[in-house]
């Protein structure tokens, strides 16, 4: 069986998919905000 | 649904106004609007400091008196004992037989979705615990002392229940369609080995014990009238908020794979008829040329793919989890598993809704027609003069039947969505953080949406 007979039903899959991926890719987002946001709190001098 | 060749969408879709996916599209962002909705307004648990309202004594003491009870009792032994009877000596046309839709339609559908509307309706009729309570009564008048039990291993929790629950869609689906199908004598006496077990178990672990964590029709019905509007609390009826006695429901040990069983195993039903067609049509020739029988590669390649969703499920859930943890000041992997499983319970009756709408629908046509009239299919009989009815599958046209699974599908995520971010309430005071933390169960629910109303446009066509 060709691997690329089913490549139709990835195609619709993919299109399910989008939303799911468009809501992780905003978690990692924030995540690696957020990280970078503590970060700088760290390394910024304390004021006197 | 396999022995019913009818199950699921029965006519092509006609033209939709905008392709399917796009409606997975907009219930995604239906889904992420709700999120901030909830964020934004909902700052404080309301679910689990909802306080339940007793109804009047008067009603609660003849609804819940003994008469009533052995009624209702009477009943559920009847109606199982029809069940069985029509199993037996009915015909082993599964479409013309009693047994099969009664059991595996106008109950296993029906309870759950009335159930999440009033409560739990099941455990008045369950058959077992009705005999199970009239035995322990019997003893106790006989030997002048209550019957004494084992302790029930903690540990076990409702773990029984989530693998009958596997073994009795397996039954169903997978046994069904593998030979020469499901046939109404096999069910017969399934239901009668399954009688005997259940009631040794309320035996040895005492009646009220089982049916809260092992009997499979109890744990699974109860899970969903958990979602209803009434309870029993010291023997008087309570109306309490909708969903909110959902919150107390996953205190026990293998609750969680209750729920992910139930949403895993409608997937499978729905999937194999569509999205898994060609997966499992090449797992199952590789299967029969390891010189397996056509009839036990068939099942064994069922089984995988069911087992293969419940983990699927599982591994969604648990990337929820293990991304709520990450979040400062979160409780540990095990409280937060147990801690949301509830949320999933308005997604399993969702998926249940959306895939079997339509087979109700018209199943129910027949449940109260011909089998009715006629409940062992040999047309020799016709108690109420409906044995020649017959189901109008005009009734519904297939684009209602894929609103209302778009529409089950969407309410039940939502509905998740709340009983969720309630919780994390609960874990996270700081509202700012509870937010945080459900950025990962936003994930989820958009997830299961996508994937629901994948399999479902896969399977209509």
């Amino acid at each position: 069986m060709l691997p690329l007979a089913h490549v139709g039903h990835y195609a619709i899959w993919v299109l399910y998919a989008v939303p799911v991926l468009i809501v992780a890719a905003a978690i990692v987002r924030s995540m690696i905000a957020q990280r970078r946001w503590e970060g700088d709190e760290e390394s910024a001098p304390e004021e006197p | 649904m396999s022995f019913l060749p009818l199950a699921h969408a029965l006519a092509a879709r006609e033209d939709l106004p905008v392709p399917a996916w796009l409606f997975a599209w907009a219930a995604s962002i239906v889904l992420i609007a709700s999120f901030f909705a909830l964020a934004a307004g909902w700052r404080s648990p309301r679910f689990e400091q909802a306080r339940p309202r007793l109804l009047g004594a008067g009603f609660s003491r003849a609804i819940l008196s003994l008469p009533v009870q052995v009624l209702c009792g009477l009943i559920g032994i009847f109606l199982l004992g029809l069940a069985v009877y029509a199993g037996l000596e009915g015909t082993a046309a599964p479409d013309r037989n009693f047994a099969l839709t009664f059991l595996f339609v106008t109950a296993w559908l029906g309870f759950p979705v009335v159930s999440a509307v009033l409560g739990d309706v099941f455990r008045p009729f369950n058959p077992w615990r009705a005999v199970g309570r009239a035995a322990g009564g019997a003893f106790t008048a006989i030997a002048g002392q209550r019957p004494a039990h084992l302790a029930y291993p903690e540990r076990l929790g409702r773990w029984p229940a989530a693998i009958g629950l596997l073994a009795v869609v397996w039954l169903e689906v997978v046994y069904g369609a593998g030979g020469t199908g499901l046939e109404p004598d096999t069910v017969a006496v399934a239901t009668l080995v399954y009688s005997a077990y259940t009631l040794a178990m309320m035996g040895l672990f005492g009646v009220e014990e089982w049916c809260e964590r092992g009997e499979i029709f109890s744990v699974y019905f109860g899970m969903f009238g958990r979602l209803g509007l009434f309870g029993v609390r010291d023997g008087r009826l309570e109306r309490r908020r909708p969903f909110s006695a959902a919150t107390t429901w996953a205190t026990l040990p293998g609750s969680a794979a209750v729920v992910i069983a139930s949403i895993a195993t409608t997937s499978y039903d729905g999937a194999s008829e569509g999205a898994f067609v060609d997966p499992m049509e090449s797992v199952y020739e590789w299967i029969v040329d390891l010189g397996v029988g056509l009839t036990a590669a068939s099942r064994l390649t069922d089984t995988l793919f069911m087992l293969a969703c419940f983990g699927g499920v599982a591994l969604v859930y648990a990337l929820g989890v293990r991304g709520m943890r990450t979040v400062p000041g979160a409780p540990s992997k095990e409280k937060l598993r147990a801690g949301f499983a509830h949320s999933l319970i308005p997604i399993a009756l969702a998926y249940l809704v959306a895939h079997y709408f339509s087979l109700f629908v018209f199943q129910e046509q027949a449940q109260f027609t011909y089998l009715l009239s006629d409940p062992l299919g040999t047309g020799t009989t016709d108690l109420f003069g409906t044995a020649d009815g017959g189901v109008d599958y005009s009734i519904l046209s297939a684009n209602a039947i894929w609103y209302v699974q778009v529409g089950a599908l969407l309410v039940g995520h939502v509905i998740g969505l709340m009983l969720a971010h309630d919780r994390a309430l609960v874990y996270w005071p700081d509202y700012r953080k509870a937010t945080a933390s459900q950025y990962w169960m936003l994930a989820v629910m958009v997830a299961f949406t996508c994937f629901g109303l994948y399999l479902l446009s896969v399977a209509n066509g």
